[in-house]
């Protein structure tokens, strides 16, 4: 058993304590809006996980484009955790936005572009772990899974162009409620306060939730490796 | 399969130049498949009847009378464009792996990216000759006249957008263990921009919009197309690598 | 203009929401914690059946 890196474990435990402040700030520190009241605060969660997530599938359309040219598995395994940890944070953003559209917008859900977008991606990058899940050799579950989420990073984005676009040309779609402009509020102070230090601190649970991970992902790797020799 | 082996290798032996010699590579990839499918016609009747049972249970399950009909009818014929699509897709490469075509195909001294066209205009060929018959059975059940220049052309556009995303899903889902199940859920959340554009642009030749409204989904759906053929011909040497 | 100064209260939709996301994370962490307890059983358990096998075909255990 490999031990932590020191680094690692000084990650894990800033990672608790912003999470901690973070909390506070969000529900504690910062003002009740006057609108819509307490639920507002769900808000700098829901921003700072969608930021992390979307951050974390650029980052993994990186690794493929990486890996499908150096065929190295290390990029494989960035790839899978990216992956991973960011469709676990844009679920997170999804239910918290959902919560939050109840009271604000008197529905669960829209059919608006970033909310449809969104499930879109969600379902993506679920189909990719479906696709690992069906191959056995390690080198063609890199390519392919490669290739996938490569082509869903690229898909992603051209739906959101797409349904925006048609959706503003066509503004009878939208029913006459614009949900941008129904919800919105401006910050104060503390509250933009509130909604950076979120952004600070889920980036950095990111990156240590990534991190071990990525620690999994070497271990699966070497268990692998165990196993072929065992049985050979 | 023999008579696709040899195909490719008489393509080969001529010692035609290299530019001559994709062209012949993949024509042979598009012979050898049409040959195989009109002896059997198993793929094509399949895809069919089945996406004729789809508008049938539309029919059903939407109550199509004429008022609903209007502004369904791009939607529904895309859903079963796209079902019948994945059923050809799944097959056609599914008989070239279980025959062990495959590996023959990668035998042979073709670019790669050659098997990749060749797959990808032999789909569409199909898809096409079921929207080909698909479309006046639908015009005749539910008296909408789908014969229209533009409305065509965007039939074309999209099947040529899902078909080579398709292709090259398909490419890799035969080669999992849940080969089966797994394309549509590969490729229904991917194809999505071409399927969008192309219901928007369908929907706005069938209800008479105005040029301009139309232009846009359109010019998008071309960009799409251009997109998702650019990148699977990129990546498709990743897919049949042995 | 009156019921637009006071302001609603929904904080069981932001309890409801917080509730969420960090049983979400929980149990995303404790998913990689398992993951790696079991991978690393699995490790030992294959590093055992490795070992006695590296010298000649002999079941001996553990010579050196």
């Amino acid at each position: 058993m490999q031990p932590k890196p020191v680094a690692l474990k000084v990650l894990d435990l800033a990672s608790i304590i912003l999470l901690a402040i973070s909390t506070y700030l969000a529900l504690v520190f910062a003002p009740t809006e006057r609108v819509m009241g307490d639920v507002q605060r769900v808000f700098y969660f829901h921003i700072g996980t969608a930021w992390t997530a979307l951050l974390g599938f650029i980052l993994a359309a990186v690794f493929s484009v990486i890996y499908l040219i150096r065929k190295d598995l290390k990029w494989d395994r960035f790839q899978v955790a990216a992956i991973e940890v960011s469709l676990v944070f844009f679920l997170i953003t999804i239910v918290l936005g959902s919560i939050w559209a109840r009271p604000a917008w008197n529905t669960w859900w829209t059919w608006d572009p970033r909310l449809t977008t969104a499930a879109i991606t969600e379902l993506i990058y679920a189909a990719y772990f479906m696709l690992r899940q069906g191959i056995d050799d390690p080198d063609k579950r890199a390519s392919f899974g490669a290739i996938y989420a490569l082509l869903g990073g690229l898909s992603a984005p051209l739906t959101f162009f797409a349904i925006r676009l048609f959706r503003t040309i066509h503004p009878v779609v939208i029913g006459g409620t614009n949900p941008e402009a129904d919800g919105g509020f401006s910050m104060t102070a503390d509250m933009r306060l509130a909604f950076f230090f979120a952004l600070f601190a889920f980036t950095v649970i990111f990156i240590d939730l990534f991190w071990n991970r990525l620690r999994l992902g070497d271990l699966q790797d070497n268990v692998e490796q165990l196993k072929l020799k065992v049985s050979m | 399969m023999v008579d696709k082996a040899t195909e490719i290798k008489s393509v080969k032996v001529d010692g035609t130049p290299a530019r001559g010699s994709f062209i012949q590579a993949v024509a042979a990839v598009v012979w050898k498949d049409l040959r195989a499918e009109f002896r059997s016609r198993e793929l094509f009747s399949a895809m069919l009847v089945f996406s004729l049972l789809i508008i049938l249970i539309f029919n059903f399950a939407l109550e199509l009378d004429v008022k609903t009909r209007r502004s369904v009818t791009a939607g529904v014929l895309w859903a079963t464009f796209a079902f019948a699509g994945t059923l050809g897709l799944n097959r056609s490469m599914a008989i070239e792996k279980d025959r062990g075509c495959m590996d023959g195909l990668l035998l042979a001294p073709v670019d790669r990216s050659a098997i990749y066209f060749g797959k990808v205009i032999s789909n569409l060929i199909f898809m096409l000759i079921v929207e080909v018959i698909v479309l006046p059975v639908y015009s005749a059940l539910y008296a909408i006249n789908l014969f229209q220049p533009g409305l065509i052309l965007v039939i074309l556009l999209g099947s040529i957008g899902y078909v080579s995303v398709g292709t090259l899903l398909s490419a890799m889902s035969v080669q999992t263990r849940t080969r089966d199940i797994l394309l549509p859920i590969l490729l229904f959340p991917v194809a999505i921009p071409v399927l969008l554009a192309a219901v928007k642009a369908s929907n706005g030749f069938l209800t008479g919009a105005e040029w301009a409204e139309i232009l846009l989904p359109l010019n998008l759906l071309i960009a799409y197309d251009v997109i998702f053929i650019a990148v699977a011909f990129m990546v498709f040497d990743h897919v049949v690598e042995e | 203009m009156f019921f637009q100064e006071t302001t609603p209260d929904t904080s069981g939709y932001m309890i409801a929401g917080y509730a969420i996301t960090f049983i979400v994370m929980a149990l995303y962490v404790a998913s990689i914690y398992l993951r790696t307890r079991n991978l690393n059983q699995d490790k030992t358990t294959l590093e055992e059946m490795d070992k006695p096998d590296q010298p000649g075909q002999t079941n001996a255990p553990r010579q050196r």
